[in-house]
């Protein structure tokens, strides 16, 4: 039986209406019900679904209306699922799922907070976005917030999880660090050496990108996109760009399909890179971090010369890319990539030949298989503890379904785990470039739109960016404006996991845990 | 033991292998100069992030790896505000990190300087008007260097620093 067909035959009658946009099965539920049926999509052993995302869109001027939507990602044949249930009017109360299903804990406080819709019976309702001096009753998401408001400023403290007893201290770290960078606040509760408890207190560089996406066009965007998280420029603006194609139905050259690919691999190689010296250099050990910060540099470098900037801003656009590259250019990028190739398999053969190192990495901040499913962590994160996600493979976009990945995975779910994947990825990277080159038809790089979407037309997109999966639910408004865009960055959804990982821990390897999770803030905050 | 001094070996010295940087898009001003006249031979920079992308971030960083290596000219990352001579900020400044940032200024000994890096801490970028953005860095505290750029590159922020402490062209040391 197809998941559809599940459904259909346990709550026939429940479902008040079915369909299938953009490939993938909708189910139209009272609020009263859909939480059964997520229950049971999550437990089904022929489902297995995972929340993947959690969005609200306020349909208001138009109708008086919110919508939650839940997708979920099947186990079997990672294929999407999505729930969806209305509140009309002043209705402002929805069931809370994360009872049985704990990814959905921040995404729930996340819709309380930005849209003032509450999830009865959700354990922990603190404030997650907004802190406590933000006034009562501010939800930037509803239609009636206007996107410039001067907010003022009430007093507050939030409510950490207290252990007490003797012996337990409290150690507040942040929001501002000891190195450059971004900030965020952890509260960890320690008897002795081994940390008891995290708690994470993030969003203080919220800048409030959803609601900047509102007022753009959707052809405008892109530069909003490129700076949700500046080390995932590519990622972060392919994902909005492929939305975008769909609501406007651009066939997308193959050509440029092919160089987004190219361009997606040397982000993932220039982060990698950095994240396997910021690792070894957490355990005191400079000299494998001063030679991949100088690997690093040079595939920066080439960047800058092939488009003009470090970053690869500006490369994509709505329609295809706004860079060609020559035969020269590609013959340059693969003589670069196979140098630090062959540097940075000497580098690793020096990194694993150092016990003094891999016995700080080894059991060291374990994410468990079983902790990483409950949470739905994905990305690099998730691969290093069993679980087998990549997009590429899964879900193939860009010229992805022409190339096919092999997916690095471990299972100890350890830092070391966390830096093979790594590792290995820069290898499978590395391949993907000389694949790339061999491939690349000739042709053109851009095209046209060829229809214009109606108000609430909505479109759903999803790249495997260097961190994990980057998901883009974008929803048109009136006349090419954007009604919503719901951003997801996968820091988002693993940052709550890390406050299992450091368990029975001890603070001196924090540092080390957090950097092999590197997620973002900026991110992560929007 | 051995294949380590061999990849150093075979590495040589990076240190130096970037492209130019480009002019100055906003010149250093003289007061800034002066007040940095006690930090010529060394500056210790704390970097406080009040809500960019962090891109920008990334490039402070590299200032510190082999290729800039910002140590040579005597440029410190300092753990702590109380341990700084300047202030780098970079990214809108957030309703989030408003006081943060105050708090940091006023923990930073005297005399200081406050630059502001990349074009957000400069103008707000493309987050300017949005609810959950105050205002640039300089409505919160005063700004004596700015480093324009989305983000500026490591070369350009290394000039400045360098222009900042009147040592452009001059030799290290
Ligand atoms: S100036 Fe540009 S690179 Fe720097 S934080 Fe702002 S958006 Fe990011």
């Amino acid at each position: 039986m197809t998941p559809s067909e599940i459904l259909q035959d346990t709550f026939g009658k429940a479902i008040i209406s079915a369909s299938v946009v953009h490939g993938f099965p909708v189910f139209v539920l009272d609020k009263e019900t859909l939480p059964l049926v997520a229950h049971f999509v999550h437990t089904h052993p022929d489902l297995r679904g995972s929340l993947s995302l959690l969005w609200a869109v306020d349909h208001r001027p138009r109708e008086a209306r919110y919508e939650l939507c839940y997708l979920f990602t099947l186990a079997a044949r990672k294929d999407w699922l999505l729930l969806r249930s209305d509140l009309h009017g002043d209705d402002r109360l929805f069931r809370s799922i994360t009872p049985h299903i704990h990814a959905a804990k921040w995404y729930e406080r996340e819709v309380r907070d930005l849209f003032g819709l509450i999830a009865q019976g959700h354990p922990d309702l603190r404030r997650l976005v907004r802190h406590e001096h933000w006034p009562k009753g501010t939800h930037p998401l509803k239609k009636d917030f206007s996107w410039d408001t001067v907010m003022g400023r009430q007093e507050g403290q939030y409510a950490f999880r207290r252990i007490e007893g003797e012996g337990v201290f409290e150690v507040p770290v942040g929001p501002i660090h000891a190195g450059i960078i971004e900030p965020g606040h952890f509260r960890f509760s320690v008897a002795g050496e081994p940390i008891m408890q995290l708690e994470l207190h993030h969003f203080w560089k919220h800048r409030g990108v959803e609601k900047l996406f509102e007022r753009r066009r959707l052809t405008d965007a892109m530069p909003l996109a490129e700076r949700v998280s500046g080390d995932t420029t590519i990622g972060h603006s392919l994902a909005y760009c492929q939305a975008v194609e769909t609501l406007l139905g651009v066939d997308v050259p193959r050509r440029a399909k092919y160089l987004r690919s190219l361009f997606l691999e040397l982000e993932r190689l220039h982060n990698h890179l950095g994240d396997v010296g910021a690792i070894c250099n957490d355990t005191a050990y400079a000299l494998a971090h001063a030679h991949c910060s100088r690997m690093k540099e040079r595939i920066m470098q080439l960047n800058d010369r092939l488009t003009g900037s470090r970053f690869l801003r500006g490369v994509n656009l709505v329609g295809g890319v706004g860079c060609n590259l020559a035969a020269g250019q590609l013959a340059e990028i693969a003589e670069e990539a196979a140098a630090i190739e062959r540097d940075f398999s000497e580098l690793e053969a020096i990194i694993f030949a150092n016990a003094s190192l891999t016995d700080r990495l080894e059991a060291t901040g374990i994410l468990k298989e079983r902790t990483a499913w409950d949470h739905a962590v994905m990305g690099v994160v998730g691969r290093a503890s069993g679980i087998d996600r990549d997009l590429r493979r899964d879900h193939p976009f860009a010229a992805y379904d022409e190339l096919p990945v092999k997916v690095a995975l471990y299972r100890y779910g350890d830092v070391r785990a966390r830096l093979r994947v790594r590792m290995d990825e820069i290898h499978e990277s590395m391949r993907l470039i000389r694949e790339i080159r061999a491939r690349i038809p000739q042709g053109a790089i851009m095209a046209e739109p060829s229809r214009v979407p109606a108000a609430g037309e909505w479109a759903l997109s999803a790249v495997e960016g260097w961190r994990g999966e980057i998901l883009y639910m974008v929803m048109a408004g009136e006349e090419g404006r954007i009604h919503r865009c719901k951003v997801r960055d996968p820091s988002f959804v693993n940052w709550p996991a890390i406050q299992w990982a450091v368990l029975g821990n001890i603070i001196p390897d924090f540092p080390l845990i957090n950097k092999s999770f590197n997620l973002s803030y900026a991110g992560n905050d929007l | 033991m051995f294949r380590i001094i061999k990849k150093s070996l075979k590495t040589g010295v990076v240190t130096g292998q970037h492209p130019e940087a480009a002019p100055a898009a906003q010149p250093v001003p003289a007061d800034a100069k002066a007040t940095t006249k006690p930090f010529r031979r060394s500056l210790a920079i704390r970097e406080v992030d009040t809500g960019s992308c962090n891109a920008c971030e990334m490039e402070m960083n590299a200032l510190m790896n082999p290729v800039y290596d910002g140590e040579r000219f005597g440029l410190h990352v300092a753990a702590s505000p109380r341990h700084a001579d300047a202030l780098v900020v970079t990214g809108p400044v957030t309703v989030n990190m408003e006081r943060a940032l105050k708090d940091v200024y006023k923990a930073t000994p005297d005399p200081k300087i406050v630059i502001a890096l990349g074009d957000c801490a400069i103008t707000c970028g493309q987050f300017k008007g949005s609810y959950a953005v105050t205002g640039p860095v300089e409505r919160h505290i005063p700004v004596d260097v700015r480093i324009p750029g989305c983000p500026p590159r490591p070369a350009e922020i290394l000039a400045a620093l360098e222009d900042l402490r009147e040592r452009l062209g001059k030799p290290a040391g």
